[in-house]
């Protein structure tokens, strides 16, 4: 009997000392609430070919590569990416005109998007081109989020032949903004 | 209840400073204030503590917000709170939790009375939970990188320390001489579980500069390393227990299968004149060797990622930025034993006494009465050793006698928590029984979710004196 008067003591005390003191009202719950909102900048893809690399005749042609593109594979990044955003410059110091084709791929090679971005011959002066930001939401997301490898292709319209001693390089520079909501 | 009882505990402990017991410390009519102070001048014939009532004590800090600035129920949106916290702290910022309940305690005399000499022993588990502000990568999570651009996110920030352990004690305290006392205190630590992460170093860099081939020049650095001891059997898919199991199976390592260490306590008190008393105490200089189920997780590398980059040779070699990722950083996973220190506190304090005390009901027949004052007032210092730069305090205390067997503390405290701390003791005796409540930060009792820091520690005990005083 005695013991459990003991032990109620400092129950007491403890308790008094909160009876006495205030709090404002705390609601612990709003840890759900949390939600992060990041913003990423990455690296998109680049390159930079030299007009010596291009061995041609004059007339149209083509340059073909493939790289694999799997940020898409990671689950966690891949639910929580509500937008996207793609900026893309090219530098063309050749003297030939040329279209970059950006394919959007998935695992089994088709191709879910085109990007197609022109820029002119070069005329000496300085010439990059800064292209509109590509923007991915909704349904274009979905579809961006399948990408699984791009493919570049890079069109060289008609014009003087190019051959080893040819002068200037085309520059590509691209980044990508991941917009992530994280709940 | 036991639920409602341990929320509302844990409240306290979230709403409430270091391990400074500013109070407690040379509140000498308490024998727990041993505990701080090996050297105090204590005296009993001999006291036990109640069993697990005898010294329960909680404290939590914040340096750069309170429970308040997060979870005030005002209608502004949580996340808006988080990122006000965020921005006003800065990386040396902490957020500390300390607890500790005495299960048993004890002490006795050897010998007789005027030999004063006394042994004191128990047992006490406590809870340490040290964190700084990781700051950058918090605004990392909430803002990634873009308006970053240029900017270096240290991954140094990310510093943490926790243990739950169990300290067998046994001290010593001896009275040379009417000037001077002199204690120690060996003691056994045996940890059932640590988590420590205070040697990371590195950094998160996205810049931008003319002239590169690409947009960006983006570079993780890391040198991240979490050790842990007693805690790895309870992330494995082979765990066979539940949340309740898990937090049982540490209590039983803590108390019998822990990492074991050793660690002394030493104290002294000096009475320079009759009512001028110097005190020092140094606590907890220690180690603990973690031994018991031991992982170590290390990431460890640079990568500088450089998107997808085409070279139209007709050769694809396969990139794949994950594979990369881990090869420039594995995830190593060692089971190396290592060495931890415990966080070792300083105390000092100086002490003048005025106003003598005669009990006016008690003849005064006593041969040889020892002079006793009514009050006394002085400086404490405090400091305790942190992954960074030491914690330190300091305290202006008055304390009085009220009765002959009640006695009242209160302190004022600057440090990095508050420089409004004001903590108030009393500890009481009525016959062989002995109680103490001791709070701090009472101005912030008026609203205890603003507090940054709060502090209590109560318990009981039964001090047998000698009869014949």
């Amino acid at each position: 009997m005695k013991a459990s008067l003991l032990a109620r003591i400092p129950k007491i005390i403890f308790f008094s000392i909160f009876f006495l003191s205030c709090s404002s009202d705390l609601d612990f719950d709003q840890v759900k609430d949390l939600k992060l909102e990041p913003v990423f900048v990455a690296n998109l893809a680049h390159f930079d070919i030299q007009a010596n690399q291009l061995l041609d005749d004059g007339g149209t042609n083509i340059v073909y590569d493939v790289r694999d593109f799997d940020v898409f594979r990671d689950k966690f990044f891949n639910e929580r990416l509500k937008k996207a955003e793609f900026d893309l410059e090219i530098e063309n110091n050749i003297q030939r005109g040329f279209v970059v084709n950006l394919l959007l791929m998935n695992e089994n090679d088709q191709v879910l998007e085109t990007l197609s971005y022109s820029v002119p011959a070069s005329t000496g002066g300085e010439n990059v081109v800064k292209f509109p930001t590509e923007v991915y939401e909704n349904q274009r997301l979905e579809l961006l989020k399948q990408t699984a490898k791009i493919g570049f292709v890079v069109l060289i319209t008609a014009g003087p032949p190019l051959n080893e001693n040819s002068l200037g390089n085309l520059k590509l520079r691209s980044s990508a903004t991941a917009y992530l909501v994280i709940e | 209840m036991k639920k409602a009882f341990l929320i509302l505990w844990l409240f306290v402990a979230i709403s409430c400073f270091s391990q400074n017991k500013e109070v407690l410390y040379n509140f000498t009519s308490i024998p727990q204030s041993s505990l701080v102070n090996p050297g105090a001048d204590v005296s009993y014939k001999f006291y036990f503590g109640f069993p697990l009532l005898s010294g329960v004590s909680a404290n939590l800090g914040s340096s750069s917000f309170s429970a308040y600035d997060l979870f005030a129920d005002n209608g502004v949106d949580f996340n808006q709170k988080v990122r006000n916290v965020v921005n006003r702290s800065s990386r040396n910022d902490k957020i500390i939790t300390n607890q500790q309940l005495e299960l048993f305690s004890g002490g006795f005399r050897i010998g007789d009375k005027e030999k004063r000499t006394y042994v004191s022993f128990g047992l006490y588990q406590e809870f340490d939970f040290f964190m700084y502000v990781p700051k950058d990568l918090a605004i990392l999570a909430l803002d990634g990188n873009r308006d970053y651009i240029g900017k270096s996110f240290n991954l140094g920030d990310l510093s943490l320390k926790a243990e739950m352990l169990s300290v067998f004690h046994v001290g010593i305290h001896k009275k040379f001489n009417d000037k001077l006392v002199l204690g120690g205190r060996a003691k056994i630590y045996s940890s059932g579980a640590n988590a420590t992460s205070t040697r990371n170093s590195g950094y998160i860099y996205t810049g931008q500069s003319a002239g590169t081939p690409n947009l960006y020049n983006q570079i993780i650095s890391s040198n991240l390393e979490l050790r842990t001891s007693g805690i790895a059997t309870f992330t494995k898919d082979e765990y066979e227990g539940s949340e309740g199991t898990i937090a049982k199976d540490i209590v039983h390592n803590t108390f019998f299968n822990g990492s074991l260490g050793l660690g002394l306590d030493a104290g002294l008190t000096y009475y320079i004149k009759d009512n001028l008393q110097l005190t020092a105490s140094i606590i907890d200089l220690g180690f603990i060797k973690q031994s018991k189920d031991i992982e170590t997780l290390t990431y460890k590398g640079t990568y500088q990622y450089e998107g997808a980059n085409p070279d139209f040779l007709g050769n694809n070699d396969p990139e794949n930025v994950f594979d990369e990722f881990e090869a420039a950083i594995p995830r190593d996973t060692l089971y190396n034993k290592y060495t931890t220190l415990r966080p070792t506190k300083v105390y000092s304090s100086i002490q003048y006494s005025f106003g003598e005390y005669r009990p006016d009901d008690e003849c005064s027949c006593k041969a040889q009465a020892t002079k006793s004052y009514r009050n006394a007032a002085g400086i404490q210092l405090f400091g305790m050793s942190t992954p960074r730069e030491p914690l330190v305090a300091l305290t202006a205390f008055y304390q009085r006698k009220i009765f002959e067997k009640l006695d009242v503390k209160a302190t004022y405290t600057f440090d990095t928590f508050s420089n409004k701390n004001i903590g108030l003791g009393i500890s009481g005796t009525l016959g062989k029984f002995n109680m103490y409540a001791l709070v701090n930060n009472i101005l912030e009792y008026k609203d205890i979710s603003k507090a940054n820091s709060a502090a209590f520690q109560l318990g009981i005990n039964f001090v047998f004196q000698d009869k014949e005083d």
